[in-house]
């Protein structure tokens, strides 16, 4: 543990963080590339329980999203905040507890769900113990990044800040609500909420995390490492600004659209589709801001493969930033529900978004933190081509799959009765999830080609002594 | 409901039209312009 210093950045707490979010990539990747095996091949669970789908599904996404993710978000909002704010952070031990202390609750809290422990709450899986420590170790989270805002030197709170603002209290807010429960044991609660409610509050959560965590977040790390990286200020910052304020807005109402024909009153369904389309304005704005903002480095992307990842990044953005308001809209929504679609959908968000701008902020960052070149620029763009090709291979499997299911399931017969069965038109899947394990397989690999880059770049280095500089006096603040 | 509806969502567009009243205000320019260069020049070595 760095010694605490009142002037130099504290980054030893940001290298463990990616070491801590390489690792986690990698073992819920895994897990996502076995439960593809499993849909072609069920025996692969060797009749474990521990090995089922349904214990393996949750473990996958908890891991990629609160290990992988979560980790990585905390890397680079401590990275970024302490330097948007010309201060180091804020109680730095405070910082060290909220790693540790994550890796802790999401490992055990793993470790619970292959057990069987499960609230049956998408994306709120974990039982009532792990609920308790993830609203600690966030409220700390909060507290080291606002504490650090609040002791910043100068006047101006950026743009990135904004987003990383609105990812810990909105999470904090969603997670809080959506977990309350009546405890009956000492790993099984109930849900305070019942039935349509329940359902209500569980989608307003499970969409938001989606937004504020999945998107929000991940906006706060576009919109400060992409200047830094492009060497150009955002294109438009006044845009920046409309977009985060018109997203926090939206984003909040979508939710609903998770429940089209269900038990939820009709007006709700309605209001979450047309606020979900009403998203595409502050998404496309930023996707924008981002391009333009490379359009004047375009020379960079020939040789810098952190770039390359984080300007492909933006497309996939936009990509899946499109395909979600079409799929809340409900004639289109009544094709795609329940199909493999939906998983296409969300994996060109979490492999081409999220997963890309994580690859190529850490190929940004572990270089800098350490004083050293990356370890080697060729398996990097390597690791580039492979990330490419799995995630349209995946994608375009899982469009092909799930308009097909969608279609078949809807064809009935001169009588009115269903053309088709559910059994065979899951068994002409096959093919289409073979594809989906290859591609699975080859973004994986690239994944393990960026572990052993990055730890041979940071190996055996302490982290730069980095310092703020001297403060300009358009932004400086009397203290 | 649907009142308290419609007024809470037209006080958030309110709060919208303020937002872009502010941002657009052309005396800001300056201002968002040495913002946005924040991140360019956070460090001392190698910012």
């Amino acid at each position: 543990m760095e010694a605490v210093s009142n002037k130099v950045y504290h980054d030893t707490v940001v290298i463990r963080l990616i070491q801590f979010s390489v690792i986690w990539a990698l073992l819920a990747m895994l897990g996502g590339v076995w439960l593809a095996a499993e849909l072609i091949w069920p025996g692969l669970d060797f009749g474990q329980y521990w090995l089922s789908f349904g214990r393996l599904r949750p473990l996958h996404t908890n891991g990629v999203i609160f290990g992988f993710g979560v980790s990585a978000l905390m890397a680079t909002a401590f990275y970024s905040v302490q330097r948007t704010s010309h201060v180091p952070l804020f109680l730095p031990r405070l910082a060290w507890f909220c790693c540790y202390a994550w890796q802790l609750v999401v490992l055990l809290g793993g470790l619970s769900l292959l057990a069987g422990y499960n609230t049956s709450k998408e994306y709120a899986e974990l039982e009532w113990p792990f609920d308790i420590a993830i609203a600690i170790v966030w409220v700390c989270f909060g507290v080291v990044f606002f504490g650090t805002i609040a002791m910043r030197r100068i006047r101006p709170i950026y743009i990135s800040n904004w987003f990383y603002g609105a990812l810990i209290i909105v999470i904090a807010m969603l997670h809080i609500v959506n977990s309350l429960a009546l405890p009956v044991g000492l790993i099984q609660s109930y849900s305070l909420f019942a039935g349509a409610q329940d359902a209500m509050v569980q989608w307003w959560y499970g969409h938001n995390a989606v937004g504020f965590l999945l998107t929000g977040g991940f906006l706060g790390m576009l919109y400060y490492f992409l200047p830094k990286h492009a060497g150009r200020p955002i294109w438009s910052y006044r845009l920046s600004v409309l977009a985060f304020w018109a997203f926090v807005y939206s984003y909040i109402w979508a939710g609903p659209h998770h429940l089209h024909y269900n038990s939820v009153p009709e007006w709700v369904q309605s209001l979450g589709m047309v606020m979900s389309v009403v998203l595409l304005a502050p998404s496309w704005a930023t996707m924008v801001n981002g391009i333009m903002t490379v359009s004047t480095a375009w020379e960079k992307l020939r040789t810098d493969p952190a770039l390359k990842f984080i300007v492909l990044s933006l497309a996939f953005y936009g990509l899946a930033t499109f395909e979600g308001p079409m799929m809340s809209i409900r004639s289109v929504n009544v094709v795609s529900h329940f199909t493999d679609w939906t998983i296409g959908h969300v994996h060109s968000g979490a492999l081409g978004w999220n997963a890309m701008i994580t690859y190529g902020t850490f190929y940004f960052m572990a270089p800098r933190l350490v004083g050293r070149e990356l370890y080697s620029s060729r398996l990097a763009n390597l690791h580039f081509w492979l990330a490419l090709a799995g995630t349209m291979l995946y994608i375009v499997a899982m469009w092909a799959a799930g308009v097909s299911q969608g279609l078949l399931w809807l064809s009935v017969d001169d009588i009115g009765e269903l053309s088709f069965d559910f059994k065979d038109i899951m068994a002409s899947m096959v093919p289409y999830y073979i594809l989906r394990l290859v591609a699975g397989l080859i973004f994986l690999a690239g994944t393990f080609l960026m572990a052993y880059n990055l730890y041979m770049t940071v190996r055996g280095r302490p982290a730069l002594r980095a310092v703020p500089p001297a403060v300009a006096p358009a932004f400086g603040v009397s203290r | 409901m649907t009142t308290f509806i419609f007024l809470g969502d037209m006080f958030v567009m309110a709060f919208m039209a303020g937002i872009a009243a502010w941002i657009l205000y052309p005396g800001n320019s300056k201002t968002l312009d040495e913002v946005a260069r924040i991140p360019l020049e956070d460090e001392e070595d190698h910012g």
